[in-house]
């Protein structure tokens, strides 16, 4: 087979995922190009400069589920990466002036959530390792290709998976516990280890941030392991940051990438997959120039793939009906704010550990019921008037990311659904949703609202407009049972490849999901590599 | 010492009954142990105002198992269905109306959405291939997915296979349905909001879930189940309300050989060494038997019925955070004449049928809302029959009973009790029926308003739950009632569950009932060889 320019693979999007992909198709011996609408790398993981010398997360800021494996196999340390754990992994300030914090350590939290409830404080350390050893298997369940259940072994197949290594290696009553898990809501699965409101709040949260679902709706708890799996989060999560931004992880897959023989093109939109019969035979760009290769992989949504890459009369009217219905309901903005000072945060009490709490995740939910409150108003297609937020100061823990003195502070506000029921995403919205912010976190940290020098916030338009992901989903899909495992994002894709030739998944959209863990461009590359050993 | 039966059944509800019918079937000596004056449990008919009679709980019938029809021969034992047709969904100044013949509903979609009746074709095709494909499902016995115990998984390994031949497209409408929400799901396919709010409302009732709550897809697929099963029209009212459908299963199993007695509470089951041996009466009574059949709900079965002590901590634990929490209420109306709807005045066929208070999925989602913060809803989903128009003889010549289900009536109020808001529960149903039906005051002559809390106080309902337990996906197939106890065994030799805490779950399936006896039956004979 000879391509005119001599490409094996051309993959859509720089992305983490992307590069993730490129560098394993490379390391592979895949003549392999990224292209990249954007001037720079990473997408959602990325660094940005708000203000002179002051750089905050683009969107994700940490990065924490990155699997280890992937860090490995690609030499990203060699590649520059350094991550950083800080002690404790969440700290959340009510307006009472009480706290809770999760440390890293699940002794030293049980510890302190003594004060709160002594049962709380016994179940605590339980909880942490039933979260894990369920965690550890949803890791390796990411890990596999689903099987396609419109296989003749799809019973042996589903059947190995529950009586496989890893299900196996849960004891019994954890195995038993996963099934009835997983479907949960997250505020059952919580409330069944703990009675402190508060503590309930910041454990629920994990299974519902970023998504459009409440702490009361049903496959929540699923969300929840999965942003342990592969990790050693635990019940806590993880909170971990990349020295200089997240940008930086981005930056050492390209450099690995790079290494292992792959070209990166920015500044390089993909306007359509071009395809021939029903074979992929490259991408034409939207400056009009077309590249050839008999491998396409887009790290760009699916739902965006089938309805504006790829050809209508190649994906067919079905497919693009269910592409249509691939559920991507954004409700995430993002607050980046440069500060003159570090705020004060009266509920984290003074001394070292009082400095040190601030360091991990800053989760402003009062309770399980504030955050399904939060959650109804984005039913209605309205921003919540008692939004949930999620901050970190990265520069308490890197200080090389805004000038001596100074701080930034990287907020996740939820929920701010996409799609308005009255109004659009515009200026005069951007700038209500930014002061909302502004004046909750005041609520924990008075005077916030002076220290404040500039403020950058990216609605759910903004995301979509800027990042690309449809309805601005950082997870390109919401990561629902319905669009899990086999079925993400939809049955008949969740072995990565589209249904026509050439084509493939390898974003977030597809299994095992989004939240920068490099596994879906993993997997897409293994696949990849894979089909063409067996043409050959 | 009395007489020794082969088996008691503690509770007289329509699974109990049901497996009474089957182990006496199988020549066994059965006794049944109904708590209060008359059997049927939450499937009864009684005369609370004068003259007329209700169906005080479950009021229609659409899933009970043709197979226990058949084998019980319950039309020779009084069973008579009577249909329903249609439904009816009032707005205060419009109506969707949907009947069974075929040509009319389309038109009248139409008149709403040229597109939606363009789907709701398709779209019934599609649900009526789910169903015949699902329905395996209400009559296989749970496999532990944990055990390498091979029993159990045939019958799974057969369904799945069966998934791997579907097309693809119906695959994915399988998913969906076992995972999403029916708002969600709906929303591929209609916009018109009454026929998507009446459509997704049978996959919230007797749930403490939304429409917009994942997981309530798939009782989408039940009213198609009932559809199709072809030889016996299984969707309708019972004649002389549910309670019919209790004493003609009642009367099949006194037929077959079965005892019962009512106003007989059991207290306790008794054992010896981890066997079941007999029971206890509240009076001190002591009655032995081989086989012990509870079925009454999971936590009644496990806590009160034996001493937790008896039971591995974990079944313990696992028992006692099963979800029950009621979220519905039923009203029961005595009307001197009909309700007559301000977009269809008068009398007329949409009476017939069942009539449905969804105007908007946001309606019936702000519903749940109030319940979820432990208030009934001020704006409840309402479902409403009026059975004195297909079976007269429910009330006085001329005057009409109206069957209302309410939900959301959370069982866990956040302030107050049930028994101070009853009346302003039954006042606010009052007021949404008038909003569409303005004559509704003035024609109520009697109601009865059933709380979630009355539920569990009088017909034994835990805190309120209509199906013995909530539906959701975490408590269904292999963990329902709980993980590794699926398969109607209990850790106590010999005694058994059989109530809708069990899988296939609520409703008057009767299938619970039938399923326990045959492995009942199954392990006699295995222990015999």
């Amino acid at each position: 087979m000879t391509v005119r320019d001599g490409w094996d693979a051309i993959v859509v999007g720089a992305g983490h995922n992307g590069l993730v992909t490129a560098a394993y198709l490379a390391k592979a011996g895949m003549r392999t190009l990224v292209l990249e609408r954007r001037e720079k790398v990473g997408g959602l993981v990325g660094t940005v400069e708000i203000a002179d010398g002051t750089y905050a997360p683009t969107f994700f800021h940490t990065v924490g589920r990155l699997r280890p494996i992937v860090a490995k196999e690609l030499g990203l340390y060699d590649a520059g990466l350094g991550l950083v754990a800080p002690e404790v992994r969440a700290f959340a300030p009510r307006v009472d002036g009480r706290a809770i914090t999760l440390w890293s350590d699940p002794a030293r939290t049980a510890n302190e959530l003594r004060a709160w409830s002594p049962a709380d404080a016994d179940a605590y350390v339980g909880f942490d390792r039933r979260v894990r050893a369920l965690a550890r298997f949803l890791g390796e369940l990411g890990d596999m290709t689903p099987p396609d259940p419109s296989s003749p072994t799809v019973s042996d197949a589903l059947r190995g998976i529950l009586l496989g290594r890893a299900f196996r290696g849960l004891d019994r009553k954890d195995a038993q516990a996963l099934l009835r898990y997983l479907p949960m809501a997250v505020a059952d699965f919580v409330a069944e280890s703990f009675e402190t409101d508060s503590l309930r709040a910041l454990l629920a949260w994990r299974g519902v941030r970023f998504t459009a679902m409440g702490p009361w709706s049903g496959g929540t708890t699923q969300v929840l392991l999965a942003d342990s799996a592969g990790n050693d989060g635990g019940a806590a999560g993880e909170t971990v940051v990349a020295r200089g931004g997240p940008g930086a992880l981005a930056e050492a897959i390209l450099t690995a990438a790079r290494a292992a023989g792959a070209e990166v093109r920015t500044g390089a939109e993909v306007a359509a997959i071009r395809t021939r019969g029903e074979r992929v035979v490259g991408v034409a760009l939207a400056s009009g120039e077309e590249i050839d290769a008999p491998v396409v992989a887009s790290g760009v949504d699916p739902r965006t793939t089938i309805l504006s890459l790829l050809d209508p009369m190649a994906a067919g009217p079905t497919l693009r009906w269910r592409a249509g219905n691939i559920r991507m309901p954004g409700t995430v903005t993002k607050v980046n704010l440069a500060l003159s000072a570090l705020p004060a945060f009266p509920a984290a009490g003074s001394g070292e550990d009082g400095a040190k709490r601030l360091r991990g995740r800053i989760v402003l939910a009062d309770g399980v019921d504030a955050l399904e409150r939060a959650f109804d108003a984005s039913k209605y297609g309205r921003v919540s008037d008692e939004l949930v937020l999620e901050a970190t100061i990265p520069s308490l823990v890197d200080r090389s990311l805004a000038p001596a003195g100074r701080h930034v502070m990287s907020i996740i506000a939820q929920w701010t659904p996409s799609t308005l029921r009255e109004g659009t995403w515009d200026d005069a919205a951007r700038k209500t949703v930014g002061d909302a912010v502004v004046a909750r976190l005041a609520t924990v940290a008075p005077g916030i609202d002076g220290l404040v020098t500039a403020r950058q916030v990216l609605t759910p338009g903004d995301i979509e407009r800027e990042l690309g992901p449809a309805g601005g989903h950082p997870y390109h899909g919401e990561p629902g049972l319905d669009q899990w495992f086999a079925w993400r994002p939809m049955l008949g894709l969740a072995r990565y490849r589209y249904p026509v030739a050439g084509l493939y998944l390898c974003g977030s959209g597809a299994h095992p999901g989004g939240g920068v863990t490099g596994v879906p461009g993993r997997n897409a590359a293994r696949e990849i590599v894979g089909d063409r050993r067996k043409r050959r | 010492m009395a007489k020794r039966y082969d088996a008691v059944i503690i509770g007289g509800g329509h699974n109990g009954l049901t497996t009474a019918a089957y182990l006496a079937r199988a020549g066994w000596s059965v006794l049944v142990l109904e708590r209060r004056h008359k059997i049927g449990g939450a499937t009864t008919t009684e005369e609370i105002v004068p003259g007329f009679r209700f169906s005080v709980l479950s009021y229609v019938v659409s899933l009970l198992r043709p197979e226990i029809i058949r084998e019980l021969e319950l039309p020779k034992h009084g069973l008579e269905i009577l249909p329903l047709d249609g439904t009816f969904t009032p707005l205060p100044d419009d109506y969707l109306w949907r009947r069974d013949d075929h040509a009319w509903t389309m038109r009248e979609i139409r008149r709403w959405s040229k597109s939606d009746a363009d789907a709701y074709e398709e779209y019934g095709h599609l649900m009526a291939e789910m169903a015949r494909f699902i329905k395996p499902i209400l009559g296989i016995v749970p496999p532990d997915p944990t055990s390498l115990d091979p029993r159990g998984w045939p019958p799974v390994a057969s369904l799945l296979r069966d998934f791997g031949r579907l097309p693809r497209a119906q695959q994915q409408a399988f998913v969906g349905l076992m995972t999403m929400s029916a708002s969600d799901f709906l929303d591929q396919w209609f916009e018109t909001q009454p026929l998507k709010a009446t459509m997704s409302a049978s996959g919230i009732i007797g749930t403490f879930l939304g429409v917009k709550s994942p997981g309530t897809a798939y009782v989408l697929l039940h009213h198609y189940m009932g559809e199709i099963d072809g030889a016996f029209r299984a969707w309708g009212i019972p004649k002389g309300g549910t309670g019919g459908v209790a004493d003609a299963i009642a009367s099949a199993a006194r037929a077959l050989g079965a005892e019962i007695r009512v106003d007989a509470p059991v207290a306790k089951v008794l054992t010896t060494a981890d066997r079941a041996t007999g029971v206890v009466l509240e009076s001190g009574e002591e009655i032995a038997a081989g086989t012990v059949v509870s079925a009454v709900d999971v936590r009644r079965t496990f806590l009160q019925l034996l001493d937790e002590r008896q039971l591995p901590g974990d079944l313990v634990d696992e028992v006692k955070r099963f979800k029950f929490r009621g979220s519905s209420g039923k009203v029961n109306l005595a009307l001197d004449a009909l309700p007559s709807f301000s977009a269809l005045p008068g009398e007329g066929e949409h009476l017939r049928g069942a009539m449905s208070m969804s105007p908007s999925i946001d309606y019936m989602e702000q519903a749940y809302d109030d319940a979820k913060y432990g208030r009934f809803s001020r704006k409840p989903y309402i479902d409403m029959i009026i059975p004195t128009l297909v079976d007269p003889d429910m009330a006085p010549p001329g005057k009409h009973v109206m069957s209302c289900f309410v939900q959301y009536a959370p069982y866990h109020l956040a302030e107050g009790t049930w028994d101070d808001q009853r009346e302003a529960f039954g006042d606010a149903v009052i007021d949404a029926i008038a909003t569409v039906a303005p004559n509704i005051r003035d024609i109520v002559v009697g109601r009865q308003v059933v709380t979630p809390l009355d539920m569990e106080r009088t017909y034994g309902l835990t805190e309120g739950n209509i199906f013995h337990g909530e539906l959701s996906l975490e408590q269904l197939f292999f963990s329902r009632p709980v993980p590794g106890w699926a398969r109607y065994r209990t850790p106590i030799r010999d005694y058994w569950m059989a109530g809708s805490s069990t899988h296939p779950g609520g409703g008057i399936m009767a299938a619970n009932g039938r399923l326990a006896a045959l492995e009942i039956l199954r392990s006699r004979r295995q222990k015999a060889a």
